[in-house]
């Protein structure tokens, strides 16, 4: 009989525990524990990780949950099976969704011992004592009483006076009432240095400082998790409350792999099997998607392999919810795609859940569904952004409440949020934590440097600053509340929190399970993912637009969408893709001009290949080199060139680098997977890095050299960070496609839709108009006749461009900051009935207040009336506030009998300050062109000069700051600065980025000094010396200029920047 | 040097290389620019007032001539704020209004404005100098009015309507169009009483005598005023000259005539009373507002409890008020560090009584020698402290104490462990051993005893 540790907790009890499942069980390990039992509070969010590093460290998990009731006493409990884990789940649900989000009890579990009574069955359990009083004398008799023999005590040393005798008495009063004692070591942590960490994150939980804390630290000692011999030896006095341990270890054997998942039904086809169902719809619909032209052969062949597949693992129930789910939205008219590995399936092709042709791009069922796998297929499906929700709601009424929740999100402290919180609870200043995190690129988990603590002037030596950063740097990655995914759901038949708790979510009528997508993966339950995207709602837009307006019907599916068009081939050649789908990125742009994408697979390459993964593997200048014909592919086998020939041996989807695994290092295919699946998963299993000797050592005895390993290896190991599927950079490429296509076809379409879809992608309003206006569409300033809420198309049209007649565009009211809908509603029903005649008119018609129409009156929207922006707000300020329609008509009256006052007007650079700060964006002018006769006394460059400026120049140029990203590994930085001319690209090296990092974090405009660098069309600067210029931006108006970076803008993720509370959320920068 | 107000301290930081940073104090602002405004009441005018955060207005009515004229009495101040360690701005002007605008947004540090010239002093000024709201300012600059030149040249009904009453209030106040009420402060005297001698005293008995008298005047002037003594100061004349003075202070506010004068009585030996004392004076240097006191009822049932306040004020007379203190509670598991000193009259935390301490520690610990004691967890079986041999008959522990890692770097991995025990007489001490018994990084093994229990 050996001792059991059943009483530990991770870091999922949020706050308390600070150790992971993996380090509680490579501790256990090395101690000699044979199991080891988790109980977190109220919780089961952590037992999956707990499993995988169970079965990695072969100490078996007990898993089990402490359950903090509300009269403060507390149980642990541990499922004996499968229907002992259900009543648990069942008992967590019932207490979790007593708690209201909205009260701010969120995540809280309110449980009492009825509860408990009532769900006993099939759990062992234990009381968790304190001292032997008459509380815990009743919560004793309550445990004996509902739990009977499989009730117990815990006994525990405190390392507090009076303990032995404490747990003397307890034990006899456990004997009393015929509760068999249970020594238990509550631990809080793998090993005795994370004591420290366990206070700060108490402090974090109190919300105060260390200082402050006091009593409220864990007072109790030694809450490591200490050996077996330890325990026995201080337990000697109780060797069967050691017993108890082991007996309790052998007892509950349930293991989480038991959880059988079921699919939901749906009803298709009465009588029918799901199977026969789906064999059914789909050799009906196969024929249809066969291109004219081609032999249907393939097709149905594919389809056949397929519905064998599918047929012998029964997923055929999957692809119908799935099926249903698209079908229900394409009866909305909402836009939807499925993505993923989905698209390498004739079958999801077939049901038009994907839009991707498989026999066509040759793509891999066997990615999506192999023989060898036994896992469920993952069916990804993006909907338009703003209309998901009705989906969502589809879908909670179609399944019910208690069978569809979303997957969690386990939000872990990243260096930002860590150093700011152990910054305030060892009482740093608030503007030192400050400047700490703002030091910090994005989301980095990389810990503050010492070069980030020198560049502020802060002294490193100083013992709460360095114990902040020490602290910090191990709070990274301690997760520290759960929020739901955004679209991953978990359907089944059963009820769902038989499986897993289900507990409600921040937002109304949503609820979430407590395991993360890799968490149900590993216990391959299946899930859906429905997904917004920003596109897709934005390409409705546009075809709504084109159908209204050019009388064209077309959808993503269109042949128009299908077939390559030469002339969208070459504006994407030339980097002229902003606002389209993904390649409108600073680096997809400045790819574009090399890899000059001809046919659809080659977006396809673009998509995949400028990604943090292929960047850090080094993927991206062999395969250009090769692309160019300046270097030859490279296949030491064949059996290789038969992988890697589509992408020039170089492999760039993480189907080949499976692939190669398999042919090239003899992996087999569940290995591969594994290999696949731990380049997906990174922040939990350290990477890729421990099949590194398994596939260097399996090349090289097939006959590869030991170089050609390696480099392959670290190509693989690239897409750690990220790295694409084929079909997943296919259905990318699709809506990217679609979206050149409109954008060549139809700016200003696609520039009203882009700007009724905002806030999405990359740019901010104020370039995708330039953009438009680039392109020859006129834009039409705000107008309180004229526009609508909506940016809209109007008639008439003077340039010709392509042959086409290109429409003027309205902007609408909702450009105008803080204008709200309801208010733009009335105004327009008010303007329904006859177009307005003056201020004092509009005002009284649509009775708006006063406020929404200064709003209108700032973004010179009354410009019709030929007055500015501010005669209008003159006028509207003597419009008073009496609500008295009567009295307010006679003011208005003797307005026009006031005497009329002569204001200053506005000069033209005030105008353009005022249009950026109402509309973000100014037809007028660029803000640089009045600083010009400046910058020329400068000799700096208009960024439109560089094109004829030599290659490797020393130029100077200057700008507004748009975008600062650095992808992947960091080690360089994309600035891009607008003119009055157009926008530069600079390229700034790690080492330069360093000397000039405040300015590049903090400017708005800079003046950079660098040498130009010339590729084919692609015009860069390698900065050699960045200038602050902002004052001389801020000059520019009476109030400083209003200046916001793109959305794209990578660094100040994770953070609000202080200084401008306009911003609006920035995208990930990957 | 490039800083600005309004500028995150953060990006100030990054702009100058080790600046040194200090909070701002407005409540100890504000209390000195009154100090000042009281100053300049007793020494330049009679009307004088804080205006704003950093302001001061001077009612110069009448009395510029005592000081050479305003120009010269403007520059006298100016020198006397710059040996203060301030850089000030002067605008004479015939309005409250005016002086305000002109004394910020002027050309010079000294401005005069000839009476009657507001009007052309102030256009150029911009309307910021108005002393209007945030939001009327805003509205004006929207509407491009930017110098109080601009904005009188304007029509006024329309004005009006778009501002409301305030801006063409404020306007017609710096224009002398308009009145401005002005609140001047007054400087309070601490309450005093003052007696000239006939003769010459020397003795105890008469020193007393008169203080018996001065203290009659002073605490019917209190009672008058409402107001009790914290501290009480009392100056004695010498005929040759000297002056001598002896001091008390009360632990809260009083003007009960025997506790004060009991108190005062208690330092009159201090007094050398040399050739004899011809004035005395006694100055309540510190008082505080003190209500009609309730004269207790004797009909009550319940005795209230003894005020403890005389006899914190006659002990404190005689140890010095360092000397007198309570001990109280606070949150720490460091023994030494679980106590505080606290004022007497204050109330006081309790320990919790659930892991019990001696009453008493000792400051510092002691070394132990000769300790046997099994590791890790076991309680010693003997010890000598002091030179005497103690076998342990009963112990219990250890009571785990970490060190306060956030306090000093040397306690991150700190451990004491705390062991009663009781030896054969029955005795029973407190004693720690340095370090958990099993780590080395924790302790050096060694012994201590930090407490005997009563």
């Amino acid at each position: 009989m050996t001792y059991v540790e059943l009483q530990a907790t991770s870091h999922f009890s949020f706050l308390r525990g600070v150790s992971s499942p993996e380090e509680l069980f490579s501790a256990a390990a090395l101690l000699g524990y044979p199991a080891l039992g988790i109980t977190d509070r109220n919780t089961v969010g952590g037992l999956v990780r707990a499993l995988v590093a169970a079965d990695q460290t072969g100490v078996r998990l007990v898993a089990g949950c402490r359950l903090d009731l509300m009269d403060s006493s507390s149980l642990l409990v541990w499922p004996e099976d499968l229907a002992g884990w259900s009543r648990l789940t069942r008992l967590l649900t019932l207490g979790k969704s007593r708690a209201e989000p909205k009260k701010g009890e969120k995540g809280q579990c309110f449980l009492h011992w009825e509860d408990v009574a009532a769900w006993s069955d099939g759990l062992v359990a234990a009381l968790v004592t304190d001292s032997a009083d008459s509380a815990t004398e009743a919560a004793l008799a309550q445990t004996a009483d509902i739990f009977g023999n499989r009730a117990h005590a815990t006994l525990g040393f405190r390392r507090r006076p009076g303990d032995k005798l404490r747990l003397h008495r307890l034990d006899q009063m456990a004997r009393r009432h015929g509760v068999r004692s249970l020594a238990a070591g509550d631990i809080l942590y793998d090993s005795p240095d994370k004591r420290m960490l366990q206070d700060v994150v108490t402090a974090i939980r109190h919300k105060c400082t260390i200082d402050e804390l006091g009593f409220r630290r864990e007072r109790y000692a030694d809450r490591h998790l200490k050996s077996v011999s330890e325990m026995e030896r201080r337990f000697a006095d109780y060797p069967d409350a050691i017993r108890a341990s082991a007996d309790i270890a052998e007892r509950c054997t349930f293991s989480l792999r038991e959880i059988s998942y079921q699919y939901p039904d749906e009803i298709v086809m009465f009588g029918r099997s799901p199977q026969e169902a789906l064999e059914r719809i789909t050799r009906e619909l196969v024929d249809g998607v066969v291109p004219q032209g081609s032999p249907p052969k393939p097709y149905r062949e594919l389809l056949e392999r397929e519905l064998r597949l599918v047929a012998q693992w029964g997923y055929a129930p999957y692809f119908l919810t799935v099926n249903s789910i698209v079908a229900y939205a394409r009866s909305q008219g909402i836009l939807c795609q499925g993505r993923g590995s989905a698209a390498n399936s004739m079958i999801c092709y077939v049901l038009g859940i994907t839009s991707i042709d498989p026999i066509l791009h040759g793509l891999l069922f066997e990615r999506f569904l192999s023989e060898s796998r036994k896992e469920p297929p993952d069916i990804d499906v993006d909907f338009e952004h703003d209309r998901r929700e009705e989906v969502i709601q589809w879908i909670y009424e179609t399944y019910g409440h208690s069978h569809a929740a979303l997957t969690a999100v386990v939000s872990r402290y990243r260096t930002r949020g860590a150093v700011r919180e152990v910054g305030k609870a060892l009482g740093l200043p608030e503007d030192v934590t400050g400047a700490l995190t703002g030091q910090i690129w994005g989301w980095s988990n990389e810990g503050v440097q010492d070069r980030h603590v020198d560049e502020l002037n802060l002294d490193r030596s100083d013992p709460r600053l360095a114990l902040t950063l020490d602290l910090a740097r191990q709070l990274i990655g301690t997760p520290r509340h759960l929020s739901q995914h955004p679209g991953g759901f978990v359907l089944t038949r059963d009820r769902l929190d038989n499986l897993v708790p289900v507990e409600p979510a921040a937002m109304e009528n949503r609820r979430v399970i407590e395991w993360e997508k890799d968490d149900i993966e590993e216990l391959k339950i299946m899930k859906v993912d429905v997904l917004g995207v920003g596109m897709l709602g934005c390409m409705r837009r546009a075809f709504d637009l084109l159908a209204e307006h050019k009388g064209v019907r077309l959808g993503l599916a269109s042949d128009e969408m299908q077939k390559d068009d030469p002339l969208v081939y070459d504006m994407i050649c030339k980097a002229d893709t902003i606002g389209v789908f993904q390649i409108e990125s600073r680096a997809q742009m400045s790819m574009l001009p090399r890899l000059r994408p001809k046919t659809f697979f080659d977006i396809v390459i673009q998509v995949a290949i400028v990604r943090p993964g292929p960047i850090q593997g080094d993927m991206v200048h062999p395969y250009l080199r090769r692309r160019e014909g300046k270097e030859k592919p490279e296949y030491p086998k064949p059996e290789l060139k038969a992988v890697l020939e589509k992408t020039l041996g170089v492999p760039l989807f993480q189907e080949q680098a499976m692939k190669v695994a398999i042919v090239g290092a003899g992996f087999t295919p569940t290995e591969a997977d594994a290999l696949r699946r731990s380049m997906a998963t990174f922040k939990f299993t350290g990477g890729v890095s421990r099949f590194r000797d398994k596939m260097i050592d399996g090349m090289i005895g097939r006959g590869y050299s030991a170089d050609f390993a390696e480099r392959t290896f670290k190509q693989i190991e690239g897409f750690g960070s990220y790295g694409f599927p084929e079909s997943h950079a296919a259905s990318f490429a699709k809506i990217a496609y679609a979206s050149c296509w409109m954008k060549f076809h139809h700016p200003e379409l696609f520039c009203a839709a882009l700007l009724n879809s905002q806030p999405m992608g990359f740019y901010q309003p104020s370039q995708l108009v330039q953009d438009a206006q680039a392109h020859g569409v006129e834009v039409r300033p705000v107008c309180i006749n004229a526009s609508r809420w909506d940016c809209t198309i109007e008639e008439k049209s003077s340039p010709r461009f392509h042959g086409e007649d290109i429409l003027p565009l309205r902007l609408g009211l909702r450009m105008v900051r803080g204008l709200s809908n309801d208010h733009a509603a009335r105004i327009l029903a008010a303007r329904g009935v006859a177009p307005f005649t003056g201020i004092a008119d509009v005002w009284l018609r649509s009775a708006v207040p006063i406020a929404a129409l200064e709003k209108i009156a700032d973004a010179d929207g009354f410009a019709c009336f030929g007055i500015d922006r501010r005669q209008a707000l003159w006028q509207l300020r003597g419009l008073g506030s009496t609500p008295l329609p009567l009295f307010a008509f006679a003011d208005a009256r003797e307005e026009g009998r006031e005497a009329a006052v002569a204001l200053a007007p506005l000069t033209e650079a005030c105008e353009v300050v005022e249009d950026y700060r109402t509309l973000q964006l100014s037809l007028r002018a660029h803000p640089l062109s009045f600083l010009r006769p400046d910058l020329d006394g400068m000799h700096i460059l208009r960024c439109g000069d560089l094109a004829r400026a030599k290659d490797g120049a020393k130029v100077k140029v200057a700008g507004v700051v748009l975008i600062r990203q650095r992808p992947g590994a960091g080690n360089v930085t994309f600035i891009t600065i607008e003119d009055e001319t157009g926008i530069a690209n600079t390229i700034l090296w790690q080492r330069k980025f360093e000397a000039q990092r405040r300015i590049v974090m903090t400017a708005a405009m800079i003046v950079v000094h660098g040498t130009l660098q010339r590729e084919g069309e692609v015009i860069h600067i390698i900065a050699d010396r960045l200038e602050d210029h902002t004052p001389l931006l801020r000059s520019l108006g009476d109030r400083r200029f209003p200046h916001r970076y793109a959305r794209c803008d990578g660094a100040n993720q994770g953070g609000a920047d202080p200084r401008d509370k306009l911003r609006l959320k920035a995208r990930n920068f990957h | 040097m490039g800083i600005r107000s309004g500028m995150a301290l953060a990006q100030a930081r990054l702009v100058v290389r080790g600046l040194d940073v200090r909070d701002s104090d407005p409540t100890g602002d504000s209390a000195f620019l009154q100090a000042l405004g009281l100053f300049a009441a007793r020494r330049w005018t009679p009307r004088a007032a804080p205006s704003d955060p950093a302001g001061l207005w001077l009612d110069l009515s009448g009395v510029a001539h005592l000081f050479g004229g305003e120009q010269a009495m403007a520059r006298r101040i100016l020198r006397f704020c710059a040996r203060l360690g301030f850089t000030a701005r002067i605008a004479v002007a015939g309005t409250a209004g005016a002086a305000h605008a002109l004394a910020r947004y002027g050309s010079r540090p000294v401005v005069l404005c000839p009476s009657g010239g507001e009007a052309e002093a102030l256009a150029p000024l911009p309307v910021s100098a108005l002393r209007l709201d945030q939001d009327v300012l805003g509205a004006a600059r929207r509407l491009g009015i930017e110098t109080i030149g601009e904005l009188t040249a304007m029509p006024r009904p329309p004005l009006a309507r778009r501002f409301g009453k305030t801006l063409l209030h404020r306007l017609d106040q710096a224009l002398s169009r308009a009145a401005e009420p002005f609140d001047p402060l007054i400087p309070e005297e601490p309450p005093k009483a003052s007696l000239r001698l006939a003769e010459p005293i020397a003795t105890a008995e008469a020193i007393e005598q008169v203080i018996g008298d001065l203290m009659t005047m002073l605490v019917s002037t209190l009672e008058k005023e409402g107001l009790g003594a914290r501290r009480l100061t009392l100056l004695c004349d010498r005929v040759d000259g000297e002056e001598q003075r002896i001091g008390i202070g009360t632990a809260r506010a009083s003007r009960d005539r025997v506790h004060l004068i009991r108190l005062l009585s208690a330092q009159v030996e201090k007094i050398e009373p040399g050739f004899g004392i011809e004035a005395m004076h006694l100055v309540a240097g510190r008082f505080e507002p003190l209500g009609p006191q309730p004269v207790e009822s004797e009909l009550g049932g319940s005795t209230p409890d003894p005020d403890l306040a005389p006899l914190v004020d006659r002990l404190a007379g005689r140890l010095g008020t360092r000397r007198i203190f309570r001990m109280s509670a606070l949150e720490s598991d460091v023994p030494e560090r679980s106590v505080c000193r606290v004022p007497p009259l204050q109330e006081v935390e309790g320990w919790p009584s659930r892991w019990p301490r001696p009453p008493r520690l000792l400051s510092p610990p002691e070394r132990l020698d000769n300790v046997f004691a099994l590791l890790p967890d076991r309680p010693p079986n003997r010890f000598t402290w002091r030179g005497r041999l103690h076998r342990v008959r009963r112990g219990d522990g250890p009571e785990r104490i970490y060190g306060e890692w956030w306090k000093h770097g040397g306690e991150a991995e700190a451990v004491r462990d705390y062991f009663q025990v009781e030896d054969e007489e029955g005795a029973r001490f407190w004693l720690y051993r340095r370090g958990d018994g099993s780590d080395g990084r924790t302790g050096d093994l060694s012994w201590w005893l930090h407490g005997v229990f009563g």
